[in-house]
């Protein structure tokens, strides 16, 4: 894990705020993360953190406040022009193009690298099918390359849903509940990606766990949606022996533990 | 049957189908050229052929949008319009020569395209139909008020070309090129690309992809083809008013044979437009009165017993029970076990 130092963040969220209706989903929230570091973003259901995710990748519109990725306001960028500066997403619910192949959703994912649609009328494929293939490996999916990804599995889609991500090579991934509904062996596989992803190849992370043991053996720093706002900031053990992040999940809303492991 | 496949795959028996029946088409006239009195090949056979060669074209475009992308172009005639009427109206009022005249009624309708792709097409689905539909209609409206330029109602007369072979040399020639075009688009990265779009549009834009102007390049692309089909006709029909140009069920045509063909494939509006062309012919023939009725309902029975059209019912991957007994032929001549089986990879599985 890569220490914080002062250096310039990659990604910073100024009050941040974002209304549906008379909704608050996010009031306000700053954030900031820094290059090389993984952090989580943890809350009870409904807290904002998919709101969060979708404001930061531009497919919402943010009602208030700034984001900076690289130094650069992306507060009104489209969705495209976020992506193609380096930042890349997986969804709670799985976005894959269910009627193609696997290796056609991870080439589809990095198509926007061959500048201009007269490079795109190459047939498919020739350019990139290496990396596409050399992550079909990592993720443990070379078996099932030319299989439709609607005939997948769930743990299976969200896999893919990764290699998505990674496929453009992006310098900040948001993962939104990467390991829901994925058996526990596989869990400790994509933990592994993460952890060789970043300390490898400095990749940053965010995000988005219910599941605290994943969050404890992988996040350099914590922090903690309620209602959409910020409750709290630090070290996954800090977040864990906090007052307020305890009431939180624990206290008004009953069991909300138990969602640990929902899907 | 298994070995017909395998022998069909190892002689790429496909390729010399297409190649022959390319020369067929060809070859056809020449009987008209040879001996003339013979009456082999007639004037009304070349006219049927060139008028089916332009439902291909046109149901082709309609898939480029409709089925490739997603958006059901309802109003997709507008352009087949502003074709005929761009080339109508440089010859008959400006005096133009055919080909200047017909790459203006080209430019005509890429234009309004741009414009009216860049509006409506960041719109979602059933709003682009609808304004599109909008579109076919406001235009036809323009066309015969602006009757200084056009002919307004009484319509405009084309200097008379009559050459039956030549139109259809033409129309062979172009149709085989957009078939082409559209099988190359297919295979290739922008054709992918469009397919993401039909699939998961919001997910696409967020993985990159600036789906506006995809679309709206493709859209332009589709509608410039049409275009030229409408000045083509214009042109072999000598005379154009709004309401012959603007035929109701024209955009219709485009849907049923995309739809009856298969969706999103290549071959399947070529395949549509054949047989939509003779249904029509035949019902044309006999009941004229229904023809409109009849194309209704055969557009309801296939979405209801057909909805991956006909070619798509013979995809192993389409879940019909003509499918499974493809899939299971094709593994059968791979040779291959059934854990294996089911990357049977085609272009025109419909997807
Ligand atoms: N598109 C939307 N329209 C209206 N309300 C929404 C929308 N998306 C999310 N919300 C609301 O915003 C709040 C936060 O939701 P979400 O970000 O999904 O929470 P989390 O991911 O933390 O479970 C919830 O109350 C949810 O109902
Ligand atoms: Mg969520």
């Amino acid at each position: 894990m890569t220490a914080v130092t002062q250096q310039q963040p990659l990604l910073e969220g100024r009050g941040v705020s974002k209304y549906f209706g008379g909704l608050a989903a996010l009031s306000d929230v700053d954030f900031t993360v820094y290059p090389g570091e993984i952090m989580g973003l943890i809350g009870p259901n409904g807290s904002g953190k998919t709101t969060l995710f979708d404001c930061l990748s531009r497919v919402q519109d943010i009602s208030k406040g700034q984001v900076f990725f690289k130094g650069e306001d992306i507060t009104r960028k489209k969705p495209y022009q976020v992506a193609h500066l380096g930042l890349s997403r997986t969804f709670q619910i799985i976005r894959v193009y269910n009627k193609l192949t696997v290796i056609e959703n991870l080439l589809l994912s990095q198509q926007w690298r061959n500048k201009g649609i007269l490079k795109q009328l190459r047939p498919s494929g020739q350019q990139m099918e290496g990396r596409a293939k050399e992550l079909t490996d990592f993720l443990l999916m070379s078996h099932v390359i030319k299989e439709k990804a609607g005939n997948l599995s769930g743990g299976q889609k969200r896999l893919l849903e990764i290699g998505m991500a990674l496929m453009p090579d992006p310098d900040l991934i948001l993962l939104d509940e990467a390991t829901s509904g994925i058996n526990p062996t596989l869990i400790e596989t994509i933990k592994d990606r993460i952890r060789e992803l970043n300390s490898k190849y400095n990749k940053t992370f965010l995000l988005i766990e219910h599941n605290i043991h994943f969050i404890g053996d992988l996040c350099d720093r914590v922090f903690v949606l309620d209602y959409g706002q910020k409750l709290a900031e630090g070290t996954p053990d800090e977040i864990m022996n906090n007052q307020a992040v305890i009431e939180a999940y624990f206290g008004a809303d009953g069991d909300e533990g138990d969602d640990e492991y929902d899907e | 049957m298994v070995k017909f496949v395998q022998a069909w795959r190892k002689y790429r028996l496909g390729k010399w189908a297409l190649a022959l029946l390319i020369l067929f088409l060809f070859l056809l006239p020449v009987p008209q050229f040879v001996a003339p009195e013979a009456k082999l090949v007639t004037n009304s056979l070349l006219f049927s052929l060139t008028q089916m060669f332009m439902l291909i074209i046109l149901a082709s475009d309609w898939n480029l949008i409709g089925g490739f992308t997603g958006y059901y172009d309802f109003g997709h005639a507008v352009f087949f319009g502003l074709g005929a009427y761009g080339t109508g109206v440089m010859m008959a009022q400006m005096g133009w020569a055919f080909v200047p005249a017909l790459l203006i009624g080209a430019v005509v309708a890429a234009v309004f395209a741009i414009l009216l792709g860049s509006a409506t097409l960041r719109l979602r689905g059933a709003y682009f139909s609808i304004a599109m539909l909008g579109a076919f209609v406001a235009v036809r409206e323009i066309i015969r008020v602006l009757r200084p330029i056009t002919g307004g109602g009484s319509g405009l007369t084309l200097p008379p070309y009559l050459n039956r072979p030549l139109f259809y040399y033409v129309l062979l020639l172009f149709m085989i090129f957009v078939v082409w075009v559209i099988w190359w688009i297919r295979r290739s990265e922008f054709g992918y690309t469009l397919i993401a779009i039909r699939e998961d549009e919001v997910g696409a834009e967020m993985r990159g992809i600036n789906t506006t102007l995809h679309k709206i390049v493709v859209f332009t692309l589709a509608a410039t083809f049409t275009g030229l089909v409408g000045g083509l006709w214009a042109y072999q029909n000598t005379f154009i008013d709004p309401d012959v140009v603007f035929f109701d069920s024209r955009t219709l045509d485009m849907v049923l044979a995309t739809l009856l063909g298969g969706l999103g494939t290549v071959t399947g509006p070529v395949l549509g437009a054949v047989l939509i062309y003779w249904l029509r012919d035949v019902l044309w023939a006999n009941f004229l009165q229904y023809h409109l009725i009849i194309q209704g309902l055969v557009l309801i029975l296939i979405v209801l017993f057909l909805p991956e059209g006909v070619l798509g019912s013979f995809d192993p991957n389409s879940g019909t029970r003509i499918g499974g007994w493809v899939g299971k032929i094709l593994r059968e001549a791979d040779g291959e076990t059934e854990e294996t089986a089911n990357a049977a990879e085609s272009v025109e599985a419909p997807v």
